[in-house]
């Protein structure tokens, strides 16, 4: 692959993950939101197999694979699984911030982001490195959506992005997590994910509804 | 291998053992393993300290256990001195907890799974502590043990709520303790090419004087939290007397002694001796303790939490002890500092042997009575002999005078005061003022047992509990035999001990022998002053027999005539009528009235017919701890406030949780970019 390939594609697929991030942030429709979200996965198995491709690194590659299979496959499945079993409650109908100035916080998170990689890109510039400011962008973003919506399962969604930003600034800046360290952060997010989905069946079960601003009487 | 090392590998190797024991085996078998298990390991640290008192050392380190520090353990003879008191006290608390633990018939015991494995845990970190050689393993140990003792005080706290709130205020105060060590250690090893008490040891050559006199402050106030010296005593009377009495032994005759362990170490092994004003504060510490602890014994009703009391009176003895070795030590007297420096370990020693015997029999009244105050017990010596003799032995102990144990060691103290009068000019002042710290102390302490004691165990019994009462069962009685055995051998041979803790003693301030000592008697170097405790005890007992047999010959020369007991006509005489220990302690509290200011509350009910009748009189006293209340209770209101306040910032809702984490991650970005 050409170097000029290899950076086109890059910023194609960073661009995506933003994007997708973005995008999150405006659509209401659950279903809809973990379609992007599934999307958000693939294009961070696409980062990471396009900088395997052009290391012409095998193990980068397998790591690429697992992405896929995880981020794309199995959480949204387990997602899309729970959003189908809370049935009416599909729609992020209020969030505690509404969907323009979410969009305009998104904005101001981007440039914060870029603001605050410099130091890091200066420090090795090259392709992938500058990409890095997507990476944190995302975090910022995920975390943004984590404060902000009311449903369980939206906030979980925010916690995944958080997560997917996290892996992305990894694999852009060291060019790859050891492989032992991707297992072990995916094993905690698939455990973070199960216990969150026995919170909110608990919650559904005990409030008839997965707002988690119902467990406010939990303070002493 | 020498004799330490193996008596030491013995000791930690059977706790270990006796550990898993009381976690794996049946319940009927648990306590009697785990007994018999720390009483052997109580003899190999008994024998592995005796041994290194003599002069062997051992060492040995493991640099790859614990990160960044490794474990480093060495035993020398100060070390040796701890280890061989922790050991000789786990081998009478280990034969008596098998009868203690065990169920009794309505159940109640303390045989489950949690205590039988701290048990012989907290006496294996109690033995680490002493020959720990770095400051990460001394402070591992050191956390262990408050660990394992804390989880050991709430061991009844099912069946008493006030244990609960002891356990509460041990933790906070044993913590707190720690943190201040911890403060002084990391700063004095920061200054050490490592942490290991060798490299200490040679930093405290040329510490500045600010940092060495921070390590010393932080490192005292840290120990003597736990050595139970006023004013952060507040735990020690809560939760020795709420812990299980073998538990009680343990900590109050053996765990205590620590503190003081790590104050001579920190003072005088790695600091280098130090300056005068830092062993002038340890005395003055001692001596308001002393004092102030042996007071609120000889007010105090509850049998345990008077033992208590008194341990913060003996710690308070053996730091005047410490503070006038240091003093001396800093004014170039070095026989005289080894003086005090000995007299402080052997009261040490005897102070573990009969604040064993002491808890031991207290554990033995609540055992068959489950009474601790003492004005709902007396006439136990009908229903339980043995114990009241064990803990008439000790309260003779406790009381310095001869021939008590205590007498000895506090006889040794106040020589090395007396003859240190000329030592300059803050002595001048300050040791007549010890000396009648001592005295006074001495003296209260004679009233204390009496009462505990007199009203306590004879006359009659003042509850059906007490007048039910029935003797312990074998164990448990083996156990105080061997720590009445203890007292009795050291009140009347200290002379067999004394070389060694002097040559301890001599070698930590650097003097030669403080004492010499003969075959029955005691003897100052280079003082005028010597005691032969056998020998007046020989007198005492000659003289006793003689006055009752003159009183027997005199009596029998006129007739003796039988009478009815003078009852001021008010019918036959009760139990009721008795001496209580309220009443007994009432002079003193008059006396002292200024610095105890008890609440008192008296009410009358007339009778209907006639106010010139009483049909009731009630009284109340309760002795509030006045360094508690004014030291402790505007604190406590301050982080209650601080508490109250920081609710505000705790609605409940997630998201505002979430949020403070989002602004503030934002925030320092933000910070980031603009800083940079």
């Amino acid at each position: 692959m050409s170097t000029a390939l290899y950076v086109q594609l890059l910023n194609l697929v960073a661009g995506a993950f933003l994007l997708t991030a973005v995008l999150i942030l405006w659509r209401r429709e659950l279903t809809a939101i973990i379609d992007v979200f599934a999307l958000q996965g693939a294009a961070l198995a696409t980062l990471v197999g396009i900088i395997a491709v052009a290391q012409g690194s095998a193990e980068l590659g397998a790591v690429a694979l697992g992405v896929l299979f995880l981020r794309a496959g199995l959480l949204p499945w387990m997602l899309r699984r729970a959003a189908v079993a809370a049935g009416a409650t599909q729609r992020e109908t209020r969030p505690l911030v509404n969907v323009v100035s979410s969009l305009l916080a998104a904005a101001a998170l981007t440039l914060l982001a870029y603001a605050v990689s410099q130091p890091l890109v200066e420090l090795a510039p090259s392709p992938s490195t500058h990409a890095i400011p997507v990476g944190m962008a995302v975090v910022l973003i995920g975390f943004f959506i984590l404060v902000t919506r009311r449903l369980a399962l939206s906030q979980l969604v925010g916690f995944l992005l958080l997560d997917n930003g996290i892996t992305a600034v990894g694999f852009l800046t060291a060019t790859g997590v050891g492989l032992i360290v991707e297992l072990g952060v995916s094993l905690d997010v698939l455990l973070v994910v199960l216990v969150l989905q026995v919170l909110k069946t608990r919650m559904r079960e005990a409030f008839g509804a997965t707002d988690l601003d119902e467990l406010r009487e939990l303070h002493d | 291998m020498n004799t330490v090392q193996a008596g030491l590998l013995a000791a930690v190797v059977v706790g270990t053992l006796s550990a898993l024991g009381g976690l794996l085996l049946p319940r009927p078998a648990r306590s009697t393993v785990v007994g018999v298990g720390i009483a052997v390991s109580g003899v190999g640290a008994l024998v592995a300290g005796v041994a290194a008192m003599a002069g062997q050392v051992a060492s040995f380190a493991a640099p790859d256990v614990l990160p960044l520090s490794g474990v480093v353990f060495a035993v020398d003879p100060l070390g040796g001195a701890f280890l061989a008191v922790t050991g000789g006290v786990a081998v009478a608390t280990g034969i008596y907890g098998i009868g203690y633990c065990r169920r009794d018939r309505h159940g109640h015991g303390l045989d489950g799974r949690l205590v039988q494995t701290m048990l012989p845990l907290f006496v294996a970190t109690m033995m680490l502590v002493p020959v720990a050689a770095g400051v990460g393993t001394f402070l591992l140990c050191w956390e262990l043990m408050a660990l394992t003792s804390l989880l050991l005080v709430v061991a009844e706290h099912r069946r008493r709520p006030a244990v609960a709130s002891a356990g509460r205020w041990y933790a906070v105060m044993t913590h707190l303790g720690l943190v201040v060590i911890l403060i002084g250690l990391l700063v004095f090893s920061a200054h050490a090419t490592d942490g290991s008490f060798a490299a200490l040891r040679i930093a405290g050559q040329h510490l500045s004087p600010a940092v060495a006199d921070l390590v010393f402050l932080a490192t005292l106030i840290g120990f003597s939290s736990k050595a139970g010296i006023v004013p952060l005593h507040a735990w020690l009377p809560r939760a020795h007397p709420e812990a299980p009495s073998n538990v009680s032994a343990l900590m109050s005759a053996a765990m205590v002694n620590l503190g003081v362990y790590g104050i001579v170490r920190v003072g005088f092994d790695l600091l280098g001796g130090g300056v005068a004003w830092w062993w002038l504060l340890v005395l003055t510490l001692g001596a308001v303790s002393a004092v102030y602890g042996i007071l609120q014994a000889a007010i105090g009703t509850d049998l345990k939490r008077l033992l208590g009391h008194s341990t913060t009176e003996n710690m308070g003895l053996v730091l005047v002890g410490v503070g006038a070795a240091g003093l001396f030590a800093s004014s170039g007297d070095l026989t005289l500092a080894g003086l005090a420096m000995a007299a402080a370990l052997l009261h040490i020693v005897n102070h573990a042997a009969f604040k064993t015997l002491l808890f031991q029999s207290a554990g033995s009244v609540v055992h068959a009575t489950g009474r601790r105050d003492l004005d709902d017990l007396g006439g136990l010596h009908t229903g339980m002999p043995r114990t009241t003799t064990a803990f008439g032995i000790g309260a003779l102990s406790a009381s310095a005078l001869p021939p008590g144990a205590a007498f000895v060691s506090e006889w040794l103290l106040l020589q090395a005061l007396i003859h240190g009068l000329p030592a300059g000019v803050s002595a001048t002042i300050v040791m007549p003022l010890a000396v009648a710290a001592v005295a006074l102390t001495a003296g209260l302490a004679v009233a204390t047992f009496v009462k505990a004691f007199g009203v306590g165990f004879l006359a009659r019994s003042r509850s059906p509990e007490a007048a039910g009462a029935h003797e312990s069962p074998p164990s448990m009685l083996a156990g105080m035999g061997l720590a009445a055995a203890a007292c009795i051998g050291l009140a009347l041979l200290p002379t067999l001990v004394l070389p060694t803790i002097g040559a301890v003693a001599g070698g930590v301030v650097g003097s030669g022998d403080p004492v010499t000592v003969t075959a029955t008697s005691i003897r100052l170097t280079d003082f005028a002053g010597s005691l032969s405790p056998l020998l007046l005890t020989v007198a005492l007992v000659v003289g006793l027999v003689a006055t009752l047999a003159a009183a027997r010959a005199l009596a029998t020369r006129r007739a003796a005539r039988e009478a009815r007991l003078w009852d001021c006509g008010a019918g036959p005489l009760s139990a009721r009528m008795e001496y209580t220990a309220t009443s007994f302690a009432e002079p003193l509290q008059r006396v002292f009235d200024d610095v105890v200011q008890a609440e008192q509350d008296v009410d009358v009910t007339h009778h209907q017919e006639s106010r010139y009748l009483v049909e009731a009189i009630e009284y109340h006293r309760r002795v509030p701890d006045r360094i508690e209340r004014r030291l402790y209770e505007p604190v406590l209101a301050v982080m209650a406030a601080w508490g109250r306040a920081g609710r505000r910032l705790a609605p409940g809702s997630v998201h505002r949780y979430l949020g403070y984490g989002f602004y503030s991650l934002c925030a320092l970005l933000i910070l980031l970019v603009v800083t940079r």
